[in-house]
């Protein structure tokens, strides 16, 4: 088990200290850079704190979509991710060639895109979803 | 900029200005323009009809360019059809398609000033004077644009629009996502609604591809420039329309219109320069387009940074406006 403070934690401690004490000591012209950073850390700390559940639970609500049997719990890292882009392909391909175009599965599939656009935004821009309802 | 390129640049300007006498006073690298190198020059002219001052800018071809644009010459080509035409762009003076002169192709045009920073002209209201007025001159500007249309003998290099701009952009954007590393379903939701929407094929104009707050310059009296056309070419006018409307343009701000006010004082200016009315539900269609192709070319940046070719945190950043871009999308085509 590792010892914290986590990769987190280290994050968020040193985006602080970016933001509170190294961006108001920077010229004018270099702030974006240092913003740009802080963005980027913020980022990664949503993403490290959500951990893999978005990825498993949009694996399954796909497998759903799609009328897949379940293939059990998928395994996490390198797998899962593999798993899903053959899903989303599959879902890619039935919206290219028509099959949302109408009907409850239309309805199905708007649902779920929409989820997972959200999931993925409130760990891009959260302030995004903030300002919009 | 080194000594050989200054004497080039002097000899070129006393040859196409029909001077005696021409020495460089001032030349420094502007920012802005990824895609290619713009120097600000001042130069002191002695004899001819230039005589006795020119502020110029010159545009030269960058080592690394982005698919889809054009080269010096072609751009030069667009500047020189749009300033015919009325369109307020840096007048261009002359064009050098002899590499060998400074190691690359390069135009000249007048200096013009003025701020282009989105987030500098959606925030100072001073900037760009009365923005009723603005935005009405905004639409005049457009409409002008688009009085250019097919077939021009100085535009030939320019590719056909086919039979339908709206289809022949879906298709491009597919072949995109065909090649993309990841599937991107919602993005190909909105490319089927795109097709199963399309509109029947309109008129044919030059659309300048980039119309949007960013792309031109204002100062404190209004607007000095329309700026960046490299992505130029035939299409259905309304695309730009959709392109300077789209929400993902306003940049955070409430204004319809490029985040700078009512749609209602552009789409003014636009009748009043063409005779032509728009109306919301032509646009909400190319405002759909917007976000895919914002949302394509987002993806081709942060490709460039994944793919080792120019590793940057700022390319990097541009993949994570995708998911804002789908959203919106999502929520533009929920009705079919």
């Amino acid at each position: 088990m590792r010892d914290e403070p986590t990769g987190e934690q280290l994050l968020e401690t040193a985006r602080n200290l970016l933001r509170e004490e190294v961006l108001p000591a920077l010229p004018p012209e270099r702030k974006h850079a240092a913003l740009m950073i802080a963005n980027a850390m913020a980022i990664a700390m949503r993403q490290l704190k959500n951990g893999e559940e978005a990825a498993r639970n949009e694996c399954k609500a796909l497998e759903t979509l799609l009328s897949r049997t379940a293939q059990g719990e998928p395994a996490g890292g390198e797998a899962l991710r593999g798993q899903l882009k053959s899903l989303n392909r599959d879902l890619a391909s039935a919206i290219r060639t028509g099959r949302a175009d109408e009907g409850s599965w239309r309805e199905a599939a708007h649902r779920h895109l929409l989820d997972a656009a959200r999931v993925k935004l409130m760990e891009s821009n959260p302030k995004y979803l903030g300002g919009q309802g | 900029m080194n000594e050989q390129m200054r004497s080039a640049l002097e000899a070129f300007i006393r040859r196409e200005a029909g001077a005696d006498r021409v020495s460089i006073a001032e030349a420094k690298l502007l920012s802005g323009g990824s895609i290619q190198e713009n120097w600000f020059i001042q130069a002191e002219v002695a004899g001819g009809a230039f005589a006795p001052e020119l502020k110029l800018v010159v545009r030269t071809d960058a080592p690394s360019g982005v698919s889809g644009s054009h080269c010096r010459a072609e751009e030069f080509a667009l500047i020189k059809a749009a300033h015919a035409a009325g369109v307020t762009v840096p007048e261009p003076l002359w064009l050098c398609r002899d590499a060998s002169l400074i190691g690359k192709q390069f135009f000249v045009m007048r200096f013009v000033g003025g701020v282009a920073a989105s987030h500098v002209v959606v925030r100072d209201a001073k900037l760009g004077g009365d923005r009723r007025a603005l935005l009405e001159r905004l639409g005049a500007e457009l409409g002008r644009i688009h009085s250019i249309r097919p077939p021009r003998d100085d535009l030939a290099f320019l590719p056909s629009p086919g039979s339908s701009p709206a289809l022949q952009n879906i298709a491009r954007l597919r072949r995109f996502l065909d090649a993309h590393r990841s599937p991107q379903p919602a993005l190909e939701w909105g490319l089927r609604w795109l097709e199963v929407n399309a509109p029947e094929r309109g008129e044919v104009a030059l659309c300048h591809r980039d119309f949007r707050t960013g792309n031109y310059m204002v100062d404190e009296s209004g607007l000095t420039a329309i700026l960046d056309w490299e992505f130029a070419g035939w299409g259905d006018p309304l695309e730009d329309v959709g392109w300077f409307c789209a929400r993902c343009w306003r940049f955070g701000q409430p204004g319809e219109a490029g985040g700078i006010g009512a749609r209602e004082d552009f789409y003014r200016g636009y009748a009043k320069a063409t005779g032509r009315r728009l109306e919301d539900e032509n646009i909400h269609y190319w405002e759909v387009m917007a976000h895919l192709n914002w949302a394509a070319i987002a993806l081709q940046q942060a490709e460039r940074h994944l793919s080792g070719e120019e590793t940057s945190l700022m390319l990097a950043l541009t993949g994570h406006i995708v998911p804002e871009l789908e959203y919106e999308i999502l929520t533009m085509t929920e009705a079919n």
